[in-house]
């Protein structure tokens, strides 16, 4: 299969690849593993007449804490995140997130980046982004913004962002002690393969008397985006974390929150109940790892 | 616009035009004539165009010639020396790791890149360092008794 042809850009740093980005604005097209994007030219399935590689700016490339929040550069791998002892410690599922992207060899390209930009429905680590409340950097050469990253997804393929903008990175407060989250996702085998549905919960709860302060929970492979289970999240908020509870938000996932479609991975009946028994699976993991068991 | 690079590809430093559009699998097998990479799918799948970059394994095919610029490429003909096959070459041979051959010059660097990094991998970490090499031929088993049968 064939490259379409275009030229090539190598910027050593943020402020020279904005420059780029605002010169060639939509000619050109940021180029990070290129596991989503190199695929995608040789379907001819986008056009480009420039490419800006990122992948070697020392500064996207860092996962930092620093005053209460993680950050994490927009070309840092897969492998980079499932290896980051930070990472396991205090967003470990984002860990889990990023161990079951594709395979071995594609971890070692694909960048968290990518993954949002590229926002599929079933991106392996944007459920873990929205259920830490993630904030996603975006840059032109006048300046910074930060959206929510449950703001950043606006449909299968699309995001946010703007023609001059690159994604520098994401910032993410750190989980309080008290707190837990969980990952699982279910495709049809275990590597290289698009989820067919997954979810990530997060909990923090009270160890007083094990009221929850906080949940949030988002459903992937179900939507036109990954979302948030706004009704699951309410149907939590306040009560005492236990299994009816879970079940009852389980319940709300299932039936208020989600609308999946039927295609060749599953049918939406089979989505939509899975959803249901991963929330509850999920919360359960997560409420565990916040009581330190 | 062509652009020269210099990379260095199984302890040799070639300086080479390249084409921005040139994927690094093309630029071995087209222009380098090292044929042991192969191409399966040409979009990431099927592990076929597995090589080490700068000490990691890549689908080759998902990676321009041109970001190749100052790396260090190990492919599969970089593992024969004079004496000989390579052992973890020796060991699919013995265990019948390979039928018709296609995956394993992809299947054999992932092989070596795991072994490089873990010298004594379980079974698991095993068919997770494969699990980006597809095999229509043997059912892995004897690949993963071939690669086992190299840890120290
Ligand atoms: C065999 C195979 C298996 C896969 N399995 C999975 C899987 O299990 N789960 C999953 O979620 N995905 C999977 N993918 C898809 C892909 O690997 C991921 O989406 C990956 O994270 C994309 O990152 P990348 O760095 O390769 O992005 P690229 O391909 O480089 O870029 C993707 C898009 O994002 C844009 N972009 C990238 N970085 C930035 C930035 N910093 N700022 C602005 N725009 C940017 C690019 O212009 C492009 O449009 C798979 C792909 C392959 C080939
Ligand atoms: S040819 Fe590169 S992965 Fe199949
Ligand atoms: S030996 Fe034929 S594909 Fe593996």
């Amino acid at each position: 299969m064939l490259l379409p042809r275009f030229d090539f850009h190598d910027p050593a740093s943020v402020q020279e690849a904005l420059d780029l980005k605002k010169t060639y604005r939509e000619n050109a097209r940021i180029l990070a593993g290129g596991t989503d994007l190199l695929v995608h030219l040789k379907k001819d399935l986008v056009s480009v007449e420039h490419l800006i590689s990122v992948t070697k700016i020392d500064e996207l490339l860092k996962i930092e804490e620093k005053g209460g929040d993680i950050t994490i550069g927009a070309c840092v791998t897969m492998a980079s995140l499932a290896a980051s002892g930070l990472i396991g410690e205090k967003l470990p599922a984002l860990k889990q997130g990023a161990q079951s992207l594709g395979n071995h060899l594609i971890r070692n390209k694909a960048t968290i980046g990518g993954n949002a930009c590229n926002a599929s429905p079933a991106g392996d680590t944007l459920c873990a982004l929205l259920i830490y409340d993630a904030a996603v950097i975006l840059q032109n050469s006048e300046g910074a913004r930060e959206v929510p990253v449950s703001d950043f997804f606006v449909g299968p393929g699309k995001s946010c962002i703007n023609d001059d903008e690159l994604l520098t990175g994401f910032r993410i407060a750190v989980p309080p002690a008290g707190s837990g989250a969980d990952y699982i996702q279910l495709g049809k085998r275990k590597s290289s393969e698009i989820n067919v549905v997954n979810v990530a919960s997060y909990i923090e709860i009270d160890p007083a008397n094990q009221n929850i302060l906080n949940a949030r929970i988002a459903l992937g492979s179900v939507a036109p985006t990954p979302i948030r289970g706004a009704k699951a999240e309410q149907v939590l908020a306040g009560k005492t974390a236990d299994d009816t509870v879970f079940f009852e938000a389980a319940e709300a996932a299932r039936r208020d929150d989600c609308k999946p479609i039927d295609d060749f991975r599953g049918t939406a009946g089979y989505r939509q109940a899975m959803i249901g028994v991963l929330t509850r699976r999920t919360l359960a993991a997560a409420l565990a790892q916040a009581q330190g068991k | 616009m062509k652009k020269i690079i210099s990379v260095t590809i199984n302890n040799e430093i070639y300086e080479i035009a390249v084409e921005p559009n040139q994927t690094l699998a093309d630029l071995l097998r087209y222009d380098l004539g090292l044929t042991g990479t192969k191409k399966g799918c040409d979009t990431g799948d099927c592990g076929a165009c597995t090589v080490i970059l700068d000490g990691d394994v890549v689908n080759s095919c998902l990676v321009l010639a041109i970001q190749t610029d100052g790396s260090v490429v190990d492919t599969i003909e970089g593992l024969a020396t004079e004496e000989g096959l390579h052992p973890i070459q020796e060991a699919f041979v013995e265990k019948g790791a390979i039928q018709c051959g296609y995956c394993s010059p992809g299947m054999i660097m992932s092989a070596k890149n795991l072994l490089d990094k873990n010298t004594n991998p379980t079974e698991q970490e095993i068919r997770e360092g494969i699990s980006g090499n597809l095999c229509r031929c043997t059912g892995y088993q004897k690949i993963i008794e071939a690669i086992d049968s190299q840890k120290s």
